[in-house]
């Protein structure tokens, strides 16, 4: 068992993350035989890159290759951390930052709720408490008055170097701030905050961050408009071809409106939908123009796109995003912003902008599932729940649920219009988390995909494996309701790897796709139970 | 006549301590919401699996049903009860509830009996005195045996060595040593324990005649009344801050008349953040970092 100065160590990978000790998973994936082969990295590789954690890169940090490049990074850690401990740097978090900082009991009763922690085997590296522990210590050892003395008489030291900040860095992204181990601290003490605020000051300090989230991500969108890089044009253009593909699946002459000045509602989709599952957003349409609900898309700055990454890692691109997305709003006056199906899109404009969207940008903000539970049950559509008879289970994904309290509207739905509707165990705000939350499912890393699926997913998958234990045949076709885009991102690849769909028949997809499949007056079934 | 300036001293340090904490956290800025379900608020129903008041369609038009009773219940159970870790950590939980309601019986009859010392002679009702009485006989063990349980816990249980400080075995020592002298005390004579606390409340300028575990016992408790406000133990109070300010805080800004004021007041701070996309290594306001669109680094131009 590691100490929690041992993440100091300059020799050597700090945990193995061995396969034989995962979880096990009920049978055809019961084989660890069976997994693909985690890719092995070029010497070349490893020595230019940090993996010294547990062998995997999320983030491909550069080892500092002398004595001076280190003491530089250390440096700027330290002046990251005396801002991160400033109410003027970080009046955002300062205050939940220093409550979990300073009351951990180190009692553990968190650790069994992490799904990640559990399905590693119960790997130290993992443990929700480790990483809090390390910065803890550290905060209390070189950002303190008298630190260094208390440290050693407390025998609480850990050594500031190259290895321990590269360890903390690449730890900080083995967690999907999930916040299950929050719900289960009897103190109140979130991990998953103090995990969110290391990845803030590698990324408002040192400008160190996944390329995923940052430089492909909130940096093109606040450029282009999109994470996905469409810029007006571009997503006008996408959107059009599907309101093509509408006509022909369906017969329904749908034009997708652009920018209509006092709309109802301005429906914000998470770009990725248009280009990943365009399905999604077309069965919004259909399901918007028959309940005859007066909608819009805006093609401003980032009023297309309902993603914010910045949620997951830095406030000011957060606060960035946030404020284009209300701007593009309030610029078409519109009633209400309705979120599509995208989950950290939703916590981050509906919970945590809310202190920053304050007099005209505080355009009212709405969740997508509440407007479609509405047209759902107040009989607008004509449904025949038959057309869904087949075994559906729900996904909850973290953001809308056990941060947001979004929990009954897309039961109300399903039970409506899915007769072989059935719970996952936990289920609601206790839900796992999907593995690929707080943008692990865009991140590929160097080799991070092994650890995303082998590790991090493996909980969910046995928690979906398990919903249809009773129709384990490939044969009989199942769909998991993923009612978000990254969430769906983590199922399309999670079940690619274990090749759930050759041998369950396990179909992902969102919310308003099992809607339109039940609407009586479409004549062909809308979901294709194609896997992609 | 030491051992009664030392308490008094303890005591200052206690009270100061504890304000100064508090006083830090109250002066806090207002920060970002970062609630989580479930919240003993709202509707009962909705309480019942964790939902929330965004279940409701055009929900900013809605009242807003806030129950203070169930945050109490949900309080209550966690305070007396320690429902978080009865259900994520059974096997911590006995030694843990013994430990905690050792404390909380000493501490409540401590200021009964301070009370009793207090009051006129014949205001001291035969029934309240023995209660007094019974109440020590039952928190000092109680206590005791809490602490060498988690003791015990903390030294062979996988889960949590590994973790286990210094610092946390030295708190479970001090508070076992704390129990372990009250039980002695409690040996010496039918109200050893409560007539210290009566003598005690009294301030005397001059103590009689007391045993070395009167004495030891005394500096004990002043040593942890000194020492509870630098520790994490400030949890007891700390968490109507992390419960009701941070985990229960759903309040919406469209219904808080002081929400733009406070965000105008925040975004005027100065930060310094040195990436390339804030400031750049220099400074700038917060209201120039979110208007920097293109994240080019806002300090250059401040």
């Amino acid at each position: 068992m590691h100490k929690v100065s041992d993440i100091a160590s300059k020799c050597g990978q700090f945990s193995q993350a061995p396969v034989q000790s995962l979880m096990p998973l009920p049978a055809p994936y019961d084989r660890i035989a069976d997994l693909p082969p985690r890719k092995v990295l070029n010497q070349k590789v490893l020595d230019k890159i940090d993996t010294s954690l547990d062998g995997f890169s999320a983030l491909g940090l550069a080892r500092p290759q002398t004595r001076k490049e280190e003491q530089k990074f250390v440096e700027r850690f330290l002046s990251g951390l005396e801002k991160l401990l400033s109410k003027e740097n970080n009046w955002t978090f300062i205050e939940q930052l220093k409550l979990s900082l300073e009351h951990c009991a180190r009692c553990q009763t968190c650790v069994e709720a992490c799904p990640i922690y559990t399905a590693s085997g119960h790997d130290e590296v993992y443990r929700p408490t480790f990483r809090s522990e390390v910065f803890r210590r550290l905060v209390n050892e070189y950002a303190k008055p008298g630190g260094k003395a208390l440290a050693w008489l407390k025998g609480e030291h850990v050594e500031l170097n190259a290895a321990t900040l590269g360890r903390l860095l690449e730890s900080a992204y083995r967690c999907t701030l999930c916040r299950r181990c929050a719900q289960a601290c009897p103190m109140g003490v979130d991990n998953a905050l103090l995990t969110r605020e290391v990845r803030k000051l590698f990324s408002m300090e040192m400008g160190i961050a996944p390329k995923e989230i940052h430089e492909k991500g909130s940096m093109l969108q606040l450029r282009t408009g999109s994470s996905t890089g469409m810029n007006a044009r571009a997503v006008r253009d996408n959107v059009s071809f599907l309101d093509g593909e509408i006509r022909d699946q369906t017969g329904l002459r749908i034009e997708t409106p652009w920018d209509k000045e006092g709309a109802d509602v301005l429906l914000i989709h998470n770009a990725g939908e248009i280009l990943a599952w365009p399905e999604n957003p077309m069965a919004f349409a259909i399901i918007l123009e028959a309940a005859g609900i007066s909608w819009t898309m805006s093609s401003e700055l980032a009023g297309y796109d309902s993603v914010n990454y910045g949620l997951w890692y830095d406030d000011a691109q957060f606060a960035r995003v946030a404020v284009r997305q209300a701007e593009a709003a309030r610029k078409l006056k519109v009633k209400k912003i309705v979120l599509g199906e995208c989950g950290h899109g939703h916590k981050a404009s509906m919970v945590t902008a809310d202190r920053i969207l304050t007099g005209d940008l505080n355009i009212p903000r709405e969740s997508a599932l509440v407007l479609l539970r509405d047209i759902v049950i107040s009989g607008r559509l004509k449904l025949d729940p038959s057309r869904n008879d087949f075994p559906v289970t729900l996904h909850d994904p973290c953001n809308m649920v056990r941060m947001m309290g979004i929990v009954e509207p897309q039961r109300e739905i399903l039970r409506a219009i899915c007769p072989q509707f059935r719970e996952m165990t936990p289920h609601g705000v206790n839900n796992y988390c999907c593995g690929g939350g707080s943008g692990f499912a865009i991140m590929s890393g160097y080799n991070f995909e092994d650890w995303r699926f082998s590790v991090a997913g493996r909980t969910k998958l046995k928690q979906i494996l398990d919903a249809f234990a009773d129709c384990p045949s490939p044969d009989v076709k199942k769909y998991v309701c993923a009612p978000c885009s990254n969430c769906k991102g983590q199922f399309r690849d999670l079940f690619q790897y274990y090749g759930v769909w050759e041998k369950s028949g396990i179909l992902y997809g969102g919310l308003a796709e099992l809607i339109v499949n039940a609407m009586a007056d479409i004549n062909q079934p809308f979901i294709k139970w194609e896997f992609h | 006549m030491l051992t009664v300036m030392l308490i008094s001293v303890a005591l200052v340090v206690f009270l100061a301590g504890n304000l100064v904490r508090v006083v830090k956290f109250l002066r806090m800025p207002s920060p970002l919401r970062w609630e989580l379900y479930p919240i003993p608020k709202g509707p009962q129903e909705r309480q019942r699996y964790g939902g929330s008041y965004f279940e409701d369609s055009d929900w900013w038009t809605k009242p807003r049903a806030s129950s203070h009773k169930s945050e109490a219940v949900f309080v209550l159970k966690e305070v007396f009860l320690l429902r978080g870790v009865w259900e994520n950590f059974r096997g911590l939980w006995l030694w843990s509830w013994l430990l905690h309601w050792g404390l909380y019986l000493y501490l409540l009859i401590t200021l009964f009996a301070i009370g009793e010392a207090l009051l006129p002679a014949d205001a001291g009702a035969l029934v309240l005195h023995a209660a007094l009485i019974y109440g020590y006989r039952l928190a000092c063990p109680l206590g005791l045996a809490g602490a060498l349980g988690m003791l015990a816990m903390r030294s062979w249980h996988p889960r949590v060595r590994a973790f286990t400080t210094r610092t946390g075995i030295f708190d479970l020592l001090l508070l076992g040593s704390i129990f372990a002298t009250g039980n002695l005390l409690l040996t010496t004579g039918p109200d050893g324990l409560h007539s210290m606390i009566r003598g005690l409340a009294r301030f005397p300028t001059r103590l009689g005649n007391h045993s070395v575990t009167w004495h030891l016992h005394v500096c004990l408790v002043a040593f942890f009344l000194a020492y509870f406000p630098f520790t994490h133990m400030t949890h007891a109070y700390m968490k109507y801050f992390m419960w009701h300010q941070v985990r229960w805080d759903d309040s919406a800004s469209v219904h808080d008349p002081y929400a733009a004021k406070e965000l105008a007041v925040n975004l005027q701070r100065k930060t310094s953040w040195a990436a390339a996309h804030i400031a750049a290594g220099g400074t700038a306001a917060w209201s120039e970092i979110v208007a920097d669109a293109d994240g080019n680094g806002a300090g250059k131009r401040a």
